[in-house]
């Protein structure tokens, strides 16, 4: 077991973790994001994609022992809970670009990601960019004018700040319940 | 636990960015903050997870099973192989289907596995990686026997897969043979061969099943699934339990596609497993089981013929199907009924014969997979007819639209015994060659082939016609005291929007904005009865009993104030939430208050749709390495009456992409073994942003001539329409005499090994 500092969606958690346990299932077993999914495990699927330190990574192809001492955000850190969306939650939204809604965390973060290196993508850019996350649902078409329009709404102020944490955000848990 | 229904939140309420009329996704609210919840994400207390042992051999005798190093494991529940139970529930057979008779699929093999993957033990532990440690401690025997993969020679192999019976589990015939004569005289006869590779579903939520026991020996159980009530009475039947006894719960589902419309054994397993350890017990398949299967999709081998006078009029076609249905005949010994009914597509032919047989194989068992059955007939008779038109030096638009038969003459019943209901199929035709400018295309092609100039290129068409809904649908509405309504339906979304298109519907009948309406489907303790979502039927189905539930809760308002007023029926009437008479008036809410609850329930069973339409890719194939770039698809559908153009439009998208993956890029392939040798997603290539082409939509509107609601089924269009205009259309570009010289997927090596002259010469 290693003891581990993670600060993840504005909120810090330090845990013992074993060395061999996946980012994203300690986000998702021990910390209760459970919004951040796992679609593959073998980093092909995007599904699990978060920041780490503001970049995107796969969070079932880093081990929670390498996170150590780094910010994390999820697509639950994007928008307080209950409170206005992300410009690229809102564009997916909009945009009809979700379906099951399964692949939709890792995309808008890979999306997010996208934008922040490169604030006004084109059409090939968009696809290049997000070539990593992969969507059974949707055909993709209204993924690429989602991030189109939040480039947009971006550039018009409408979100440009890095995304916004609760400060004392407890993780929330669902329980079965019936 | 959360119900599906929601979204009241006020931003998901306004308008779609993209035109039409549609509200926007309710189902959004939580899908886009990562606050949806699917099986894996319920935290329930002490629970055990699941891994199962699964046949690493595709066909074999099974010796003693070791599990006692496993058991021994710190922090493993518990170990069981079938030895171990006292009973082994079987899957119940699926639909009626009675070749599952004496090929029954057992929870955990038994004597015998048939397929890689077939659980063999099922591991608990408190934590999923100390499940994977023991399931990797448990040792198997099993003497592996002869492997059969192909349908078609295990239709005609000595071996048997189950002792004293056939491989072949299913043999049909629809329509008539075909007189020799026919064939003898002919002007022109064409022949196919043409093989529908397996598919994986690759929904990207995996299957994954959560069952916790109750105190009356009843069971909860939490699937992500397409049919909640299917689920629960095969559960009963299985578990020997009442029906009532079962509750089935479907959160959100991470797409399903056909594969999660069954009874599996891993959830037999799991059930067993909660039943006696007293525990919670959940299983969430990993990528690797996922793409292994079950299920498959797919895999049939197809013979075709097709004879037509000298002016191109088709005078018989001939299928004949040999389809895999894996090692155990489960649900996919349906889907090439389907294909058979359907064989003769949107055509007028007098003799259609088809014969089919379901093959018991070593791959895993297939199912439905999104089409089911009818992209393998579109694609059987539409590479045929464009074959024919090779033959006949005739082009393939003109000699369909020859052959189509003509709006007068629907409704038409066909030689198989499927009776189409509305449309004009010439019409979606002329349609798509405006919108892609066919003649453009055409007098393109020919320029290059005469300079012999410019990559290869090709225009293929496909004028599909599908077959939608099936059975019936409860579907209900009731007038809530508090002003709202509240629909039941027994249909279950997968990512299709119910929440949102449903209450459309009700509203458009109570004429109320839809906001004010909720739905609850997916659970049966909520919802009485129903069947669920697969064959398109949701909304033609499901939506029509909830319009007619919407209609019928107005004649009761209205019938329950002219009782309390005591005035005739006739002089009360209903309008926006309201019913008056004379000077009175009063909202379905008041009335409901007062009079006690205002409720509609409504089974409906609307015959099937025919859903139709033309789709037409303009493809290039490059010349050095045979890569195929799909230059212009466009796809004209007729749904009927659309509810929400925007999430109808958005499922077409979708279809298509997967018929463009299975045209060009996907199969499931196994070693001589059996031993499959697609398990990630790096070996098994869907498609990603960068291979799906721009799409060109457009829409008719023949409304279902059979519901008030008018709507047939949609979502499988592009599934179905889209792989037979991209084979055509490379086809065309090579310039293939021989059409069976190429298969699908249609990957680089396949076109540049199909025919090298074509592109060597650049054209002809
Ligand atoms: S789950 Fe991490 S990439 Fe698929
Ligand atoms: S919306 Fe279902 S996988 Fe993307």
């Amino acid at each position: 077991m290693t003891r581990i500092k993670l600060n993840v969606d504005g909120v810090r958690y330090d845990d013992d973790v074993e060395p061999r346990t996946l980012l994203v299932q300690h986000l998702r077993d021990r910390i209760g994001k459970v919004g951040t999914v796992v679609g593959c495990d073998t980093s092909n699927c995007g599904a699990c994609t978060v920041l780490l330190d503001g970049v995107s990574v796969k969070s079932c192809s880093v081990l929670a022992v390498q996170a150590d001492g780094k910010a994390v955000t999820t697509i639950e850190g994007l928008a307080e809970p209950g409170g206005a969306l992300h410009p690229v939650q809102r564009a997916f939204h909009e945009r009809h670009a979700l379906q099951c809604g399964y692949c939709t965390p890792g995309m808008i973060m890979a999306s997010v990601s996208l934008l922040a290196d490169n604030p006004d993508p084109t059409d090939a850019e968009i696809r290049e960019g997000l070539e990593g996350n992969l969507c059974r649902c949707t055909g993709y078409q209204n993924i690429v004018r989602a991030v189109h329009d939040a480039a947009a709404a971006m550039a018009d102020g409408g979100g440009a700040a890095p995304p916004q944490v609760p400060a004392q955000a407890a993780p929330e848990q669902r329980e079965v319940a019936v | 636990m959360a119900q599906r229904a929601g979204g009241d939140d006020s931003e998901f309420t306004r308008r779609a960015a993209d035109g039409g009329s549609a509200p926007s996704r309710r189902e959004d609210a939580r899908l886009v903050r990562g606050a949806g919840c699917f099986v894996a994400d319920l935290l329930p207390e002490d629970c055990l997870e699941v891994v199962f042992v699964s046949s690493p051999v595709a066909h074999g005798e099974m010796g003693a099973v070791d599990v006692d190093d496993a058991r021994r494991m710190p922090g493993v529940a518990a170990v069981w192989s079938a030895a171990d139970l006292p009973a082994v529930p079987q899957t119940p057979p699926m639909l009626g289907i009675t070749a599952s008779a004496g090929r029954a699929w057992p929870a955990l093999a038994v004597d015998r596995v048939r397929y890689v993957g077939q659980p063999v033990a099922i591991v608990l532990a408190a934590d999923r990686y100390v499940a994977e440690d023991a399931r990797d401690a448990v040792r198997l025997d099993i003497s592996p026997l002869p492997v059969l993969l192909d349908p078609t020679d295990a239709a005609g192999s000595e071996v048997e897969l189950f002792l004293g019976m056939p491989n072949v589990a299913v043999e049909k015939e629809y329509g008539d043979p075909i007189d020799p004569a026919v064939w003898r005289d002919a002007a022109v006869v064409v022949e196919g061969n043409y093989r529908q590779q397996l598919l994986a579903h690759t929904s990207m939520e995996a299957r994954a099943i959560l069952i916790r026991p109750e105190d009356d020996d009843g069971l909860t159980v939490w699937c992500s699934h397409q049919a909640p009530h299917r689920l629960r009475g095969d559960l009963a039947a299985a578990l020997g339990l009442p029906e009532e006894r079962i509750r089935v719960v479907v959160p959100d589902v991470g797409g399903a596609f056909g594969g999660k419309s069954e009874t599996y054994p891993e959830y037999l397993a799991v059930a067993v497993a909660a039943r006696r350890l007293g525990r919670t017990v959940r299983w969430v398949e990993d990528r690797a089981e996922a793409l292994t299967g079950p299920p498959h999709g797919r895999g049939q081998n197809q013979r075709t013929r097709m004879a037509a006078d000298a002016d191109g009029r088709i005078l018989a076609y001939e299928l004949t199907i040999d389809a895999d249905v894996g090692g155990y005949p489960h649900l996919g010994a349906f889907v090439p009924l389907n294909t058979s009914v359907m064989a003769a597509g949107a055509y007028q032919i007098p003799r259609v014969h088809v014969q089919t047989r379901c093959v018991v194989t070593n791959t895993a068992p297939t199912s439905p997979y999104r089409g089911a059955g009818r992209p393998e007939a579109a694609t059987a008779i539409e590479r045929t007819v464009d074959t024919l038109a090779r033959r006949l030096g005739m082009d393939p638009a003109k000699l369909r639209q020859r052959n189509f038969i003509r709006p007068d003459a629907l409704p038409y019943r066909t030689p198989t015994g499927f009776q189409y209901d509305s449309g004009d199929y010439p019409a979606a035709l002329a349609l798509a060659m405006r919108t892609v400018d066919y003649d453009g295309w055409r007098a393109q092609q020919a320029q290059r082939r005469r300079t012999g100039t410019g990559a290869p290129l090709g225009i293929g068409i496909c004028s599909y016609l599908e077959r939608s809904g099936n059975a019936w649908e409860f579907g209900s509405v009731e007038a809530c005291p508090d002003g709202t309504y509240l629909a039941l339906s027994g249909c279950c979304s997968t990512g299709q929007g119910h929440e949102t298109s449903f209450p459309q519907v009700v509203a458009s009948v109570l004429g109320v904005e839809p906001e004010l309406i909720r739905l609850v489907e997916a659970d049966t303790a909520i919802v009485p009865r129903g069947i669920g979502s697969y064959s398109s039927r949701s909304m033609q189905t499901g939506g029509a009993a909830l319009h007619r539930a919407a209609g019928a809760l107005m004649e009761q308002a209205r019938g329950r104030a002219a009782e309390s007023w005591a005035v005739p029926i006739e002089e009360v009437t209903y309008r926006a939430g309201t019913v008056s008479a004379g000077q009175r008036r009063v909202s379905l809410a008041d009335l409901a208050a007062a009079t006690g609850p205002l409720r509609a329930d409504e089974v409906f069973e609307p015959p099937q749709a025919a859903p139709y339409g033309t789709y037409i890719a303009v493809v290039e194939v490059e010349p050095e390495l045979g890569t195929v770039s799909v230059l212009r698809l466009v796809a004209v559908d007729d749904y009927g009456v659309v509810i929400n153009h925007v999430i109808v439009r958005g499922q077409s998208y979708g279809s298509i992409a997967q018929g463009l993956g299975q045209a060009l890029y996907e199969q499931v392939r196994y070693d001589p073994d059996g031993v499959p040798e697609t398990r990630s997603l790096l070996d098994y290539l869907i498609p990603t942003l960068s291979e799906v082409p721009p799409v060109t939509l457009r829409e008719m509107c023949t409304p279902n001539p059979n519901t008030a609601l008018g709507a047939k089924g949609a979502g499988e269009a592009g599934c179905i329409g889209a792989p037979a205009a991209v084979i055509n259309a490379v086809v065309d570009a090579l310039d293939l005499d021989d059409p069976s010289a190429i298969q699908m997927p249609l990957t680089p090596f396949a076109c540049w090994q199909a025919r090298q002259p074509a592109l060597a010469g650049a054209g002809r």
